[in-house]
């Protein structure tokens, strides 16, 4: 046995798997603990063999960019081990995710709660773009919430360092509820402004309790952003008429979020609007919205341990899993124990969810530069 | 004035807006309030909800043009800074023309120092008004003493102040006391004022919390009622159908559907249980939010960008041969997709800079270097 083998042995002594508690494309999750401890993790087992090109996309972003970012609002990738011949990543054991607590309708919200979770994921995604990564997967489904109440950012699957300049990223991103308009018009130099959009239309959600922008395909996004923001104009958004795919999708006049929001208070509204800014470059930044008055403004951030939980059981929602509602589809990565049919699918333009895998390792391929 | 003598009215809260209780109120309804002058007196003392109660009394007379509430059904009193009364007509007619002496004091008042009356005794009136002004400076509590003495001296020096103040003794010297106290103790102050504003947030979000409570359960106890009685009525039209169509015997018939009425109410008592624990959760969310305080919030929890000063992006840029692709951009493309080559600058610039601080700064001029890579 060389040195590798035997550091490796050692690293999977570590770790203990229990039960089974979901199952991705590519991956296997199961709930389990540090054996010395006892402490709580998830252990996801990544199936190598099946895929001729070696090891999945996501697989490899995931395990590249946790292994570099560091944070109270990100989740810990613990350990890497490898399994005869699978590949485990051990991630710290988070038991909801803000979905599930925005769809719970026992739960009332405060305002002071919504200022605490939208805080943690500014903090968080401040974090990443300090480190010039882009997360492009952000949704309330991969925001979880640890059991004293940290929200934690998961799923880098789908996460990038920025590009370099002329290289071309893939518009293919983000779940379409939360996509941008800039990548629905097929940009392919986009930068952290991608993100933003996705917060801000997680804040709208969180104070509406259901989706803001619910599009029912990629044309039908853009028309549903336009409805709710208004066509943007040249003046807005200088540029915009010249993307790959713009095309003009009807007249819809601008309304205002009070309408809509007609219990936030001004600070609320006017961090809302500059995350759901059309001209990206416009958009407000991680680091800016930190320091938005909407923050510092009474009341104050709820404490974490305050905020409001799921009151079901864990349990009981794995054991669910196991009997046959696992989605084989799902987005892979971020741990989770989540309700397998409400989960949002990230959609590819086709929209079949068969062809999911083979789209994203066509990402692969878009990403290398076209010089 | 008799006011000494009705002091005891006032204990027993008779005179609050409600016309005076003089034994020579001629009048049987009380007259309404209307103001005389276009100036709107502001101040006053306010009760809990923010609202100022007037004093008002039958026997009200202007002290200066003499007129009453007799000739003038109107009349308005208000009170100085000097703590003396006259009518609205006498504030117009002495301080329109700007600040002038009190015809009763001779100090210097303006018009817009007047403030409405709020207790029938003007000391009582005067001393509120201090002890209030006081008490938003003197907020100290008894957590910032290490012991019961130093508290109880400094509530002793507190009550020195308000005195000299109320009956005006050594009002230079007690004026100095407050303004040493104030530039010693202003973060102390401050902090005072954000701890009792969050309390008052917590108070109101806990009441808000319960009235939600109330109004549910009063929602549901109302449903549930209009169900109770439908279900009723259904159940009596049930009874005379089957009487109607069944050759059973009446007695069992009535018996049978009277047990199912009995299980559909237990059925409903428990989905009631089910509203209640919510309940409690939500009461128990109120008193948690007592129990661990609130932080406020702070942007950044760490001194990363306290590093920045180790490099400058050139205002220009550069024109390295990597971003030639974005500056040759005439579509905008690029810009209009949010692309900022800005960022990659600031990248390379970082991960050049990144090591400067290893090993740690043993010399600090070497490690506040400036780079600056310009073209």
């Amino acid at each position: 046995m060389d040195a590798v083998e035997k550091a490796n042995a050692e690293r999977q002594r570590r770790w203990v798997k229990d039960q089974k508690v979901g199952e991705g494309t590519y991956a296997v999750v199961y709930r389990g603990r540090e054996a010395s401890t006892g402490r709580k993790v998830a252990i996801k087992k990544i199936k190598v063999g099946q895929f001729k090109d070696g090891l999945d996309m996501s697989a490899i972003r995931e395990v590249k960019y946790l292994r570099e970012l560091h944070h109270q609002n990100i989740i810990e990738l613990l350990d890497v081990f490898s399994s005869k011949t699978n590949l485990n990543l051990v991630l710290e054991f988070l038991d909801s995710d803000l979905e599930m607590i925005i769809k719970d309708r026992s739960l009332v919200f405060l305002p002071a709660d919504i200022k605490s979770w939208m805080a943690m994921t500014f903090r968080g995604l401040e974090f990443c773009h300090r480190n010039f990564v882009l997360h492009r997967d952000l949704k309330p489904n991969n925001l979880l919430v640890a059991s004293d109440g940290q929200l934690k950012i998961a799923d880098f699957g789908l996460a990038r360092d920025f590009a370099d300049p002329g290289y071309k990223m893939t518009c293919q991103v983000i779940t379409r509820w939360y996509r941008p308009p800039e990548l629905l018009f097929g940009c392919r130099y986009y930068s952290s402004a991608v993100d933003i959009w996705s917060v801000g239309t997680i804040f709208a959600e969180l104070m509406l309790r259901i989706p803001y922008l619910p599009g029912e395909s990629d044309m039908d996004q853009l028309k549903t952003i336009f409805r709710a923001l208004g066509t943007p104009t040249e003046e807005d958004w200088p540029g915009h008429t010249k993307l790959p795919d713009y095309i003009p999708v009807g007249q819809f006049p601008k309304t205002p979020l009070r309408d809509l929001f007609t219990a936030a208070s001004a600070d609320t509204l006017n961090l809302l609007s500059k995350c759901l800014i059309y001209e990206p470059r416009r958009r407000i930044s991680a680091k800016e919205a930190l320091f938005h008055p909407y923050f510092t403004a009474l009341p104050y951030p709820t404490h974490p341990s305050k905020l409001p939980k799921c009151t079901t059981n864990a349990s009981a929602r794995a054991l669910e899993e196991v009997d046959g509602n696992v989605e084989m589809n799902s987005t892979g990565p971020g741990v989770k124990v989540n309700n397998a049919r409400l989960k949002r699918k990230l959609a590819s333009p086709n929209d079949d969810s068969k062809t999911r895998s083979i789209a994203r390792r066509l990402d692969f391929t878009k990403q290398t530069p076209q010089s | 004035m008799a006011t000494r003598a009705k002091a005891g009215g006032w204990l027993q809260g008779k005179t609050v807006r409600k016309g005076g209780i003089s034994s020579t109120n001629t009048r049987s309804n009380t007259p309404q309030i209307q103001s005389t002058s276009s100036t709107v007196f502001g101040g006053g003392v306010k009760d809990a909800s923010g609202r100022t109660s007037e004093y008002f009394s039958m026997d009200d007379q202007c002290p200066v043009c003499k007129s009453d509430r007799y000739l003038n059904p109107k009349l308005r009193l208000l009170v100085s800074s000097c703590y003396h009364k006259m009518c609205e007509s006498c504030i117009d007619r002495l301080f329109t023309l700007g600040p002038a002496p009190c015809p009763i004091c001779n100090k210097v008042l303006r018009k817009l120092a007047f403030t409405p009356q709020t207790f029938e005794d003007l000391g009582v009136e005067k001393e509120v008004a201090i002890r209030r002004r006081i008490a938003k400076e003197f907020n100290k509590r008894r957590e910032d003493f290490t012991d019961l003495r130093a508290y109880n001296d400094y509530l002793e020096e507190v009550e020195d102040i308000t005195f000299n103040l109320i009956y005006e003794v050594d009002i230079p010297q007690t004026e100095a006391r407050i303004n040493a106290y104030r530039a010693q103790n202003a973060a102390l102050i401050e902090l005072n004022i954000q701890r009792e504003e969050a309390y008052a947030q917590a108070l109101k979000e806990q009441e808000e919390g319960d009235r939600r409570e109330r109004e549910m359960r009063a929602m549901e106890l109302r449903r549930e009622e209009e169900e109770e009685r439908e279900e009723r009525e259904k159940g009596r039209r049930d009874i005379i159908d089957k009487l109607e169509t069944s050759d059973k015997d009446a007695a069992k018939v009535i018996a049978k559907s009277r047990a199912n009425a009995l299980k559909r109410s237990t059925a409903r008592s428990t989905s009631t249980t089910v509203l209640q624990s919510n309940a409690k959760l939500l009461r128990s969310r109120a008193a948690q939010s007592t129990a661990i305080p609130d932080a406020p919030h702070i942007p950044l929890q760490d001194d990363w960008y306290a590093y920045e000063d180790k490099y400058i992006i050139g205002n220009s840029g550069y024109h390295d041969f990597m971003s030639e692709a974005v500056r040759r951009d005439r579509e905008g493309i690029m810009r209009a997709g949010g692309y900022r080559v800005e960022e990659a600058w600031e990248r390379a610039l970082r991960s050049a800079v990144g090591a400067l601080d290893l090993p740690p700064l043993s010399a600090p001029d070497s490690a506040h270097c400036m780079f600056s890579i310009n073209s």
